[in-house]
């Protein structure tokens, strides 16, 4: 559906949120490179106008849940890059401490519940939020982010029919990152082995209000999300949103590659583009998609743009130095928080 | 509260459905074993008020048109597996009325040395992966054996039986999704009786319609009025064909009643008599009974003969099982492992 | 050995898996990335291009109904090999183990058996954090009707692997990713270790360690460091713990007269508490010291890797202790 462009204040909100998840990202990598950290890693590239565009729609007192894939939701919240980094790398300035890592990183000062890492898992938790705010009668909603290998787990088909029977306020985002294909991946991961031919009919068996959208446009994500929270505060029940972007060429399923480095200038001169993935960068990037619109619809100058992303790459840089600088936890600390 | 889908349910279902007439001794045979299960479940009833079955039961009276419907269309090396409300199911799979009587018992002399009891009666010999005490857990135990059967290449199927309260399980979604990936030939059934334990499923079952659980896996799924064995048993036979014609599963949402409560001793005050009467004015056995009359095929005699008989069988059995011996302590051991 | 050779613990398994598949066209692999992807610790490589997708399975993000297919299958006359990608799922099919897997045979007098083998990797040090990184052997073991194997070499990996697809229980086997990598002689060709058999890794006189798994390792490497200072430690591993091997855990507490018990489990109500309370039944009048537990902090795996190390021993600990129990100290 074809969804008029936002307001240039909304616009480059969303922008500048992209911008901060997808230099955080690249540093990630950069970072994991340079061995500053071990472990499984799952990078958002490629996804940023989806969370961007839903987390515009929030308000600061909304609930949010997410999965092993959620550097891009935290920093996109607006959780510290410096903390977020530094937990990343295990260090004890990090947002849980150094306890939780990549898989689990979380910030309830902004509203993110326990991440999850169990596939399914946040559905479930992100049900319960919303049960909560319910109980409590208040008007705020619960989003849980997640990826389609999430809807082969019954965890989460328990809980849509729970939402849907009680109603509860919560929003099911489904960032589906299958190259567009059902079932297996070629030659590689599969990250969907599914008998249905679309997966909002899983829902819409329970009576929930489904959406499909191109999860590369801003301005649609943001109309069905903004759809999405008004329903569920008036008392309508839940949503289930599924977002569809083209997987970056650098996601594996346990190891990252630099498969692509950005350079914002591609977005308006093509000539700039070179290298394997050029096809995915023309046509699948959503950062320089959203910068392509943001100057054509005259918001900004190109010169305006490059701004932002000095300013972006400079907060994030900043984070990383924090970061590394960052001391690890001390043995004596291994004990704390197993109780309240 | 009331049974969400009575009115919709008949109107729906009558289109769908069309009653086709077996042989004659093919309908005696369905009068007869629905009678059994109706005999069998009135004799558990009263042993277990009378304090000589312990635990708890959960009987089908009402149901049994389902059972037998289904079961009519299998082959002995067809596999079921069943569920808490399971007496019937095992009757219609061919269980001997005697060795079932002991294990609901607990005597030595039953199919599982009196260690299972009702909730877990396994009859290999039948094809039947037993009753379950947990809500679903035979679902995808039927759908493994289809993946076996499949394997195996003879045209065997597999059958789940399971209740509307396990509609809401999620080992029924991801078992529905593996069965139409691998295209098994098993046909998930459920029996809709309204009611999960003593909630009515309309205020636990989200959804207009149960059917779209299975049909958003494109798996072909009907509904069928559970209270005509002949509905039943065609829309059986039309995905039990499939199954074996190797086109993947089936899933049918048998709309039925139980005139008892979850288990025996269940005061069902969830429910209003009126409704529990306006369900036996559909009773399977008595409806199979008329019909068959209609067409001249029994008379009344005949169906008053069957019943005495089937009667005698079950006093039979209980008189057989009293009489049977109870598991000795060294029993206690006996087949932990294989 | 006959035929021996050095191969890694990884590809011991694979050996034995793809022995025993060639050998019984009822055994099949169920279990996610295991097929096309190899597995995600390359665990499986090789057997889906041998035995194509029908014998291999890659089964949706559904652990607990591909599980509950697999216990259908074996019940009706399949062979399945099971795997959950990390020993944390093991959650996710518990209601399946144990209500019905562990059961079928007891609650069926015997009609049905439940021959199948759940295989998971476990093992702390990856960096993987709390829910990626957890040992339940435990919990597994605390259920009657399961086996469960625990093998600390690439030896005992193969030979636990075709002795558990042969065994007509449900076995739960055990591996730990860390030692995927280590080597040791394998027997080239069929090799069974029989189900409940321990072994002692290392005679010796002064003190039995008993440990399991990547313990067995740490174990060994402790003894090295004591034998320096003429302690001479024997190391036992009791390589099943379902059944377990009590008889040779009792005959080195009753050589040595002191033990102690290490795994890689949550030590509170863990496997050494079992082990070492069943020495104490068994051999207390041969006892010169209590028996010591070494397991797993009790507290949920840290991501960090300053303080993941904390969560078990290191050779240098573990010396560390046994010193202790042998100069009188705890």
């Amino acid at each position: 559906m074809k969804v008029s462009p936002l307001d240039r204040k909304t616009s480059l909100s969303i922008f500048d949120r992209m911008l901060m998840m997808r230099y955080f990202e690249e540093a990630v990598l950069r970072l994991y490179q340079e061995r500053q950290f071990a472990s499984h890693f799952h990078l958002y590239i490629g996804q940023e106008a989806t969370g961007a565009a839903v987390l515009e729609a929030l308000g600061d007192k909304d609930l949010i849940c997410t999965t092993h894939r959620n550097h891009g939701h935290l920093i996109g919240r607006g959780s510290d890059p410096g903390q977020t980094m530094a937990e990343i790398l295990g260090r004890s300035s990090g947002l849980n401490r150094g306890r939780g890592g990549t898989l689990h990183a979380s910030d309830p000062s902004r509203g993110f519940l326990s991440t999850s890492a169990i596939v399914g898992g946040c559905a479930g938790l992100a049900t319960g939020a919303a049960f909560g705010i319910k109980t409590k009668r208040e008007s705020n909603v619960a989003v849980g982010f997640f990826g389609d290998g999430s809807l082969e787990e019954g965890l989460v088909i328990e809980s849509f029919n729970i939402a849907a029977l009680w109603k509860l306020p919560v929003i099911y985002v489904c960032e589906n990152n299958s190259a567009g294909a059902m079932g297996p991946q070629q030659g590689g991961y599969p990250t969907a082995i599914t008998a249905t031919d679309s997966f909002t009919r899983l829902p819409a068996a329970y009576g929930i209000h489904c959406v499909k959208v191109d999860g590369a446009d801003i301005a649609a994500v943001y109309a069905a999300a903004t759809e999405a929270t008004q329903r569920c505060r008036a008392g309508q029940g839940p949503a289930f949103i599924e977002a569809f972007t083209v997987r970056w060429p650098g996601s594996s399923p346990l190891w990252p590659e630099p498969a692509t480095v950005t350079d914002l200038n591609e977005a308006w001169d093509p000539a700039r583009l070179k290298g394997p993935h050029v096809a995915w960068l023309r046509d699948h990037d959503p950062l320089l998609r959203t910068a392509r619109d943001i100057v054509a619809h005259g918001y900004v100058s190109q010169d305006e743009v490059m701004a932002h992303d000095k300013d972006a790459r400079a907060r994030v840089e900043a984070g990383a130095a924090f970061a590394i600088e960052s001391p690890m936890p001390l043995s004596e600390t291994a004990h704390e928080h197993v109780f309240a | 509260m009331r049974h969400g889908r009575l009115e919709k349910a008949d109107a729906d279902e009558a289109a769908v459905n069309r009653v086709v007439l077996p042989p004659k001794d093919e309908a005696i045979s369905l009068l007869r074993t629905m009678q059994l299960i109706r005999a069998f479940e009135e004799q558990v009833r009263s042993l277990f008020f009378g304090g000589i079955i312990p635990g708890l039961v959960h009987l089908c009276a009402g149901q049994e048109a389902v059972a037998v419907g289904v079961c009519s269309q299998l082959r002995t090396s067809d596999k079921i597996a069943s569920n808490h409300r399971g007496h019937g199911h095992c009757l219609a799979k061919g269980a001997d009325v005697r060795r079932l009587m002991a294990e609901i018992m607990g005597r030595r002399s039953g199919y599982g040395l009196g260690r299972g009891g009702s909730l877990h009666i396994f009859d290999v010999v039948n094809g039947n992966l037993g009753t379950n005490g947990i809500v679903g857990g035979g679902i995808p135990l039927a759908v493994g054996a289809a993946f076996s059967a499949k394997r195996n290449g003879r045209g065997d199927v597999a059958v789940c039986f399971f209740g509307d309260g396990a509609l809401n399980q999620g080992l029924l979604f991801e078992a529905m999704n593996m069965a139409a990936i691998w295209r098994l030939p098993v046909v998930f059934v459920c029996e809709n009786n309204g009611y999960g334990e003593f909630t009515a499923s309309e205020h636990v079952t989200a959804g207009r319609d149960p059917k779209a659980r299975g049909a958003s896996f494109d798996i072909p799924s009907e509904a069928v009025d559970g209270m005509d064995v002949l509905a039943v048993r065609e829309a059986a036979r039309r995905g039990i064909s499939r199954a074996r014609a190797g086109e993947g599963p089936s899933f049918l949402v048998c709309t039925t009643y139980r005139y008892g409560g979850h288990h025996a001793g269940d005061k069902q005050e969830y429910k209003d008599t009126a409704e529990i009467e306006a369900w036996r004015q559909k009773d399977p056995i008595e409806r199979l009974g008329r019909q068959l009359q209609d067409e001249n095929l029994v008379t009344s005699k005949v169906i008053a003969a069957l019943k005495g008989a089937v009667e005698t069988e079950v006093r039979e059995a209980v008189e057989f099982a009293r009489a049977a011996p109870m598991p000795e302590p060294q029993d206690l051991g006996l087949h932990l492992y294989a | 050995m006959p035929n021996a050779r050095n191969i890694t613990y990884r590809s011991a398994v694979l050996e034995a898996l793809a022995g025993e598949m060639r050998r019984d066209q009822n055994v099949i692999l169920i279990g996610e990335d295991v097929g096309a992807a190899g597995g995600v610790f390359k665990q499986t490589d090789g057997l889906h291009a041998e035995f194509g997708e029908e014998r291999v399975i890659d089964t949706p993000i559904s652990e607990a109904g591909a599980f509950g297919l697999a216990i259908g299958a074996a019940m009706a006359g399949q062979r399945p090999v099971f795997e959950v990608m990390f020993g944390d799922f093991i959650t996710l099919v518990m209601d399946q183990l144990v209500n019905q897997a562990a059961k079928v045979n007891y609650m069926s007098a015997g009609q049905f058996s439940v021959p199948l083998v759940l295989r998971t990797a476990v093992g702390i040090g990856a960096n993987l954090g709390p829910q990626h990184s957890q040992s339940l052997h435990a919990w597994t073991a605390h259920i009657p009707g399961l086996k469960v194997v625990m093998p600390s070499t690439p030896a005992d990996a193969k030979g636990l692997m075709t002795a558990a697809i042969r065994d007509d229980n449900p076995v739960v086997f055990f591996e730990d990713r860390m030692l995927y990598n280590v080597s040791g002689e394998v027997p080239q060709f069929e090799h069974v270790v029989p189900i409940g058999s321990a072994e002692v890794k290392r005679p010796g006189r002064d003190v039995s360690i008993i440990a399991t798994s990547r313990m067995v390792h740490i174990a060994l490497a402790a003894a090295e460091l004591l034998a320096h200072e003429n302690v001479s430690v024997e190391v036992v591993d009791p390589r099943s713990l379902v059944p377990l091997d009590i008889d040779t855990l009792v005959a080195s507490v009753k050589k040595t007269s002191r033990a102690v018990v290490v795994d890689g489990g949550y030590r509170q109500y863990g496997v050494t508490g079992e082990i070492a309370a069943t020495i104490a039944e068994e051999a207390f009048d041969w006892l010169d010291a209590p028996i010591m537990r070494v397991g797993g902090a009790n507290v949920p795996i840290p991501f960090s890797k300053s303080i993941e190390p904390l969560m078990l021993p290191d050779a240098a600990k573990l010396a560390a202790i046994v010193a202790q129990l042998l100069h009188g100290t705890r």
